[in-house]
Formats: structure tokens, sequence, C-alpha cells
């Protein structure tokens, strides 16, 4: 884990200080709502339907066990006892009160975490690969560059005031594990001919109102030139990007505006014109590596003979199969924790779940938990052996779900439930398939199947990435659900395309049900859903929703 | 029909006018018909360290009394879907029944106003 600095500690204190002050200031009437809501925005406190929200950074979501459990105390101490992981592997707590805002910020800095830059036209949260250095794939520890993307872009001068939000995404293998290419800048971090260390810089994605697949602006940035790359992206987005018009305001309108090519030649132009400045010494990115510290692995057989023994029970065996993934460590294994129990809330985490899963992490994980994009949550260094007492334990706070990337894994963003911008609720859509489908059995014999929702165009739910996306929109007041096929935010990314008219939300659980029978009907051996789609088009699917579904 | 709501800029939780001052519960507004209702919105939106946002909804009748017609505002007025515990729901009673059980729908033509003049 990444320890901060002093001047790491000296900036939180001064930031928490001066939030202290705005606060007060607003609650005297020296700041108008308008001056105020720029500034609270700043430290991530948005006010919604029902309470402010504070959404807490998880940087390249990494977390420590004291970590955890200073969200679970937040989380009990000033909210109603629970937390919200979103697709941005941050933390929303739903019910704050303005009053303990300023108390909540101190209490994250004593343990290094914080809001900043969570919300605004600046560079937000970077994600990285959660299973960054556990991964048996991985080039390179993701979490040592979207570290050092943090510490340039916290506060740049430059680049705090852009035309728009701005997202990085830094992945390290050939799987993508972050969806880099639906980032406003996604990079995939490899080694070119010559075995060199550096960077796919991918530029132009994002979801929202107009879905855009980052392309490849250039393969190869050697790692030393990486930052000095950035800022000319950084510059040329600035120089151009449209700030006369929100919905236009995104790198990705620019860049399909002037064209990749065009793009990228300016970004080009730009690089040469500010030469190396901006280039992080190699020295100091290994320093923030060496700062993450080696955790301390133990010399194990491959094999573990607990484990394997422990697969006669097939609950287990289920979790193995699901929740268990290859680590660069033999004897080690990195396990998925799936907050995602059929009929409840996708990405919810109680504190009293929060603080086992902290405890499990400081016995069984080398203090490491990471969250995921997919609102769930990964204990990265857990050896084999200790695999069916973490089964046991997760059993005992009722997360021993085995569905990841399963039907009932869904994404959803909070929806018109808490989020004053939603039109529509994404969370009982979510509820209801997963109930449709909470036989493991059932669910395992479909296969990979990722649904994700959002309740407005803002695509926080990722419908845009779903192998089915679903999105809520308004008509006249009512609820209603646009369904779209083929995402997919992996290395073969793809967007979903709309399948037909919207659907009330008590047909939307009866059209999945069809979608899945046309996949069963349709699918050759060893096909997933969207490799069935991919081979027979959508025409099956829509047939089998528009004749069953109306 | 109408009523005025905003958030409390303390807790941030709706509220709603009643005759001067502000109610946590929907039950508890103020109804107006014709101008009364600018002349309490022009009052409250002068609290500026009182409430966040004030606007007016649009109610309908129904016949276990007015709720608003936005889905949008029902919601604000119970509380999350998924969460009945929390929320004004959890209070229970008539008038969250009422509020639960109402259908029709319509955007939040108050809220709208407001998006359009920032």
């Amino acid at each position: 884990m990444y320890r901060y600095d002093a001047i790491d500690k000296e900036f939180l204190a001064d930031r928490t200080r001066e939030f202290r002050e705005q606060c007060r200031r607003r609650l005297n009437g020296e700041l108008t709502e308008v001056q105020f809501k720029r500034l609270r925005l700043m430290n991530g406190l948005y006010l919604q339907l029902h309470a402010y929200m504070l959404r807490i950074a998880i940087p390249y979501g990494t977390l420590t066990s004291r970590k955890l459990h200073r969200l679970a105390h937040v989380a009990r101490t000033y909210d109603k006892g629970y937390g919200h992981f979103t697709t941005r592997t941050n933390l929303q707590l739903h019910w704050i009160k303005l009053r303990d805002a300023p108390d909540i910020i101190d209490q994250l800095a004593e343990v290094e975490l914080h809001s900043i830059q969570t919300s605004g036209n600046c560079i937000r949260n970077v994600t990285a690969d959660p299973y960054a250095g556990a991964a048996a794939d991985e080039v390179d520890d993701s979490r040592v560059w979207a570290e050092a993307i943090r510490q340039w872009s916290t506060v740049h001068p430059e680049f705090s005031y852009l035309p728009r939000k701005f997202k990085i995404a830094v992945s390290a293998s050939e799987k993508d594990r972050t969806a880099a290419r639906s980032y406003d800048i996604g990079l995939r971090i490899h080694r070119n001919a010559e075995g060199e260390l550096g960077f796919e810089v991918m530029v132009g994605g994002g979801q929202g109102r107009k879905p855009y697949l980052a392309p490849t602006i250039r393969p190869f940035v050697p790692a030393e030139r990486l930052f000095s790359y950035l800022e000319a992206i950084m510059r040329t987005y600035n120089r151009q990007g449209r700030r006369d018009d929100i919905w236009k305001a995104r790198i990705k309108v620019l860049v399909a505006a002037l064209g990749a090519e065009e793009f990228a030649r300016q970004v080009e132009e730009e690089w040469v014109r500010s030469g190396d400045y901006a280039d992080i010494p190699l020295a100091e990115i290994e320093r923030i590596r060496e700062s993450f510290g080696t955790p301390a692995f133990e010399a194990l057989p491959e094999r573990s003979e607990v484990f394997e023994a422990a697969k006669a029970d097939a609950a287990f065996a289920r979790f193995a199969r699901r929740n268990v993934h290859a680590h660069k460590q033999p004897g080690y294994a990195i396990v998925d924790i799936a907050l995602k129990n059929p009929g409840e809330t996708p990405g919810d985490c109680s504190a009293d779940q929060m603080d086992a899963i902290a405890e499990l992490g400081a016995r069984y994980s080398l203090d490491e938990i990471r969250v995921n994009y997919q609102q769930n949550l990964v204990l990265p260094h857990v050896k084999l052996d200790d695999v069916p007492a973490v089964f046991e334990a997760l059993k005992g706070i009722g997360l021993a779900g085995a569905n990841m990337n399963l039907i009932t894994d869904i994404i959803a963003c909070p929806g018109l439930d808490y989020c004053s911008l939603a039109n529509a609720r994404a969370i009982p859509i979510a509820q209801a398939i997963a109930l449709r489908f909470a036989d493991p059995e059932k669910a395992e014999a479909i296969g990979e199947l990722k649904i994700n929702i959002s309740g407005c165009i803002n695509a926080c739910g990722h419908h845009h990435l779903g192998n089915i996306g679903i999105l809520g929109v308004d008509k006249k007041g009512e609820e209603f659900y646009q369904l779209s096929l083929g995402g997919s935010g992996e290395a073969d990314a793809s967007l979903a395309q709309i399948l037909g008219p919207s659907l009330s939300k008590d047909q939307v659980p009866d059209a999945v049900e069809a979608l899945v029978g046309a996949y069963m009907r349709e699918r050759e051996p060893g096909e997933r859903f969207l490799d069935t789609l991919r081979r027979v088009g959508p025409k099956p699917f829509k047939e089998a929703v528009y004749a069953e579904a109306h | 029909m109408k009523a005025l709501t905003a958030n409390d800029l303390l807790s941030g939780e709706p509220v709603f006018w009643s005759r001067g001052r502000w109610a946590e519960r929907f039950a508890d507004a103020e109804i107006f018909d014709g101008e009364a209702a600018e002349a309490a919105l022009a009052q409250a939106a002068a609290q500026k360290t009182v409430v966040v946002e004030p606007y007016l909804i649009d109610l309908q009748q129904t016949e276990h009394g007015p709720v608003p017609v936005s889905f949008r505002e029902r919601l604000r007025a119970l509380g999350p879907s998924n969460h009945p515990q929390h929320g004004k729901q959890a209070e229970g009673g008539a008038d969250i029944e009422a509020l639960a059980h109402a259908t029709g729908a319509a955007r939040s033509s108050g809220r709208l106003e407001l998006i359009k003049r920032h």
C-alpha cells in the first residue's frame, strides 16, 4: 500500500481545514448556495433526493483493513450503517448531513482517505487493475502508475478547470479488468518488441449520451515519457474542448470531431513543443513502487490439498470456480467477494460487513482489499490453504455468493432511488432480475452474462458496456427501460446496440428471461451470451423479447 | 394545486412549506391554489441559510388526499424503494400509504424550472 509522505499529509490537512471553513461560511450566509456548491463538489459532497451524498475516493480501488474499518465507522456513525461501492471504485454514503461533513472529512484524512476530485471538471480518481500486484498475467503493477498519475493530477493548476470531468484507467495485462476503452484516457501497460516497458494510449472513450470506445492514438509511449505525453493530450483537450455546451465538452467529442488521426497528430505536435519537462524521473516511479512495499509472500507449493479437499462441498466448489483466480505467487489465489446477493442492492455493503471484510483482509490477504468497477470487492493475496476459511467467514456475513460474471452479478447505479440526475430507478430492476435467476445452478448453466443498468443517460451503471444493457428513461414522468445488446468492457470492447422500443418496469424481467431463452436455443458449445449474439446477430433476441414480453 | 418543497440546508432532507415554517412530512405541507404559492416561494427563496433550492410541485387529488403528480417527488416524500426502513416512509402512517399507492406520472415541473434557471 502506498504510504503518504509529509507533503501528502500536510496537503490533506490544509484541504480539510479549508473545507471546514467553507462549510462555516455557508452556514452563516457568507457564501450563497451557488458559490458553495462548486466548493462542496470539489470535496465530493453532492445534494441528492433524500440527503447529502459524500463520494469518497478509493485511490485505484485499493484499501487496507484500517481504511475499510474507518469507512465502516463513518458509515455507522454518520450515515445509516451502509455504503455503496460504485463503478468508479469509489464509496458513496447517501445519508450525510452537511453539519457532519467536516468531521467526516477529518476522520477520513486520519487514514489517508479523502473525497478530493471525486467531482468537478478535473482529473478524477484513477482506475487501476483490481488484481494489480497479484495477477499472474500482469506486465507491471498498475497501482504504481495510477499513484504517480494521482500525484501529478491532484490540484494540477493547468488541469483543475477542464472543459469537463476527466477519467483515466490503467490496465496492465491482455485481459482488461478496467474497461479502459470507455475512459477519457485508457492506458495499457505492455512491453515492445525490444522488451521495453511502455503504454498503449487510448483517448476519447466514454459513455453517456453519445458513447465512444477510445481509439488508440499511440501504440507505445515509453514509460519514462508517459507524463509529458499525458500533458500533451490534456493541453490539446484544454485548448480545444467545447466549453460552450456541456453535452459536447468531453474529450470523446473532440476526438470524434477531429478524427483520431488528426487528434493524435496535434498531440504529437504539442509533445514535441512542450518537451520532456513534465516527465517524472524513473527513480521517482521506483520510490513510489517501494512505498507500496513487497507483500510478505510465503514460499508455498503450487497445489493446496486443503483447497482441493474442500471442493467436495458443492457450494465451495462453485465458489472456487467462479470467485477464485490465479495468482502470480505459487500457493496463493485472488478471491472475489460479490456484493450481489440476489434481491439486494448491487454494490451495497453494511458497516458490519465492511468490518468483517477488513478483518479478513488483515488475517488472510496481507492487509489488502480491492474494489473493482463491477461493484465487488477483492481479497488479492489469499493462501489457497486459507480459501475455505475465507469462504466460511463470507457465508457468516452473507457474502459468499459464487456469481462473479454471471447473470446475477449485475451492475446498477443508485438511480432515481437516490440520485437527483436520474430519470428512473435502477436498483429495483436489478433486484427483480437477480431474484428471477437466483438459483445458482441455473445462473451457472447460463454462464457468463453481464447485465448493466443505468438510471439515466449519464450511464454510471455502464449500460453501454453490458452484454445486456438497460437504460432507465422518462416517458412523461413514468419509468421506462430501453434494452441494448452486445456491450463489453473487456479487451474485446464493444458498445451495446438498442434492441427496440422501451419496456415498462414490470416487463423487464420477462424480457431478460426471453433473451436468455433465445441464447440457450441458439448457443453452440462453449459460447458465452456475447459470442452467440455476435455470431447470430440480434434478430432472434429481438423476436424473443417483442414476441414474449409484449 | 401545488406544494412548496426544498432541501434542508443542514441535513439535506426534503422539507415542505407549512404556513411560514418547514415541515419534514409531506402530510404537513401547505396546499396552494393560485397566487399564494408564488408568494410563499419568494418568501422561501429568501431563507438562504435554512433551505436549498425551493421549488413548487404539482399535486393531484386522490381519495386519500393530495399527492405529488411526479413520481420523483413522491419518491422524495417517501424514501428509497430499496430501503423501506429509511426516509420518511420509515415512520409509516396513512399519508405514507397514500403516497406509496399513488399512480399517475408527470415530470417534476418545478424541478425542471429550477434546472432551466441554472
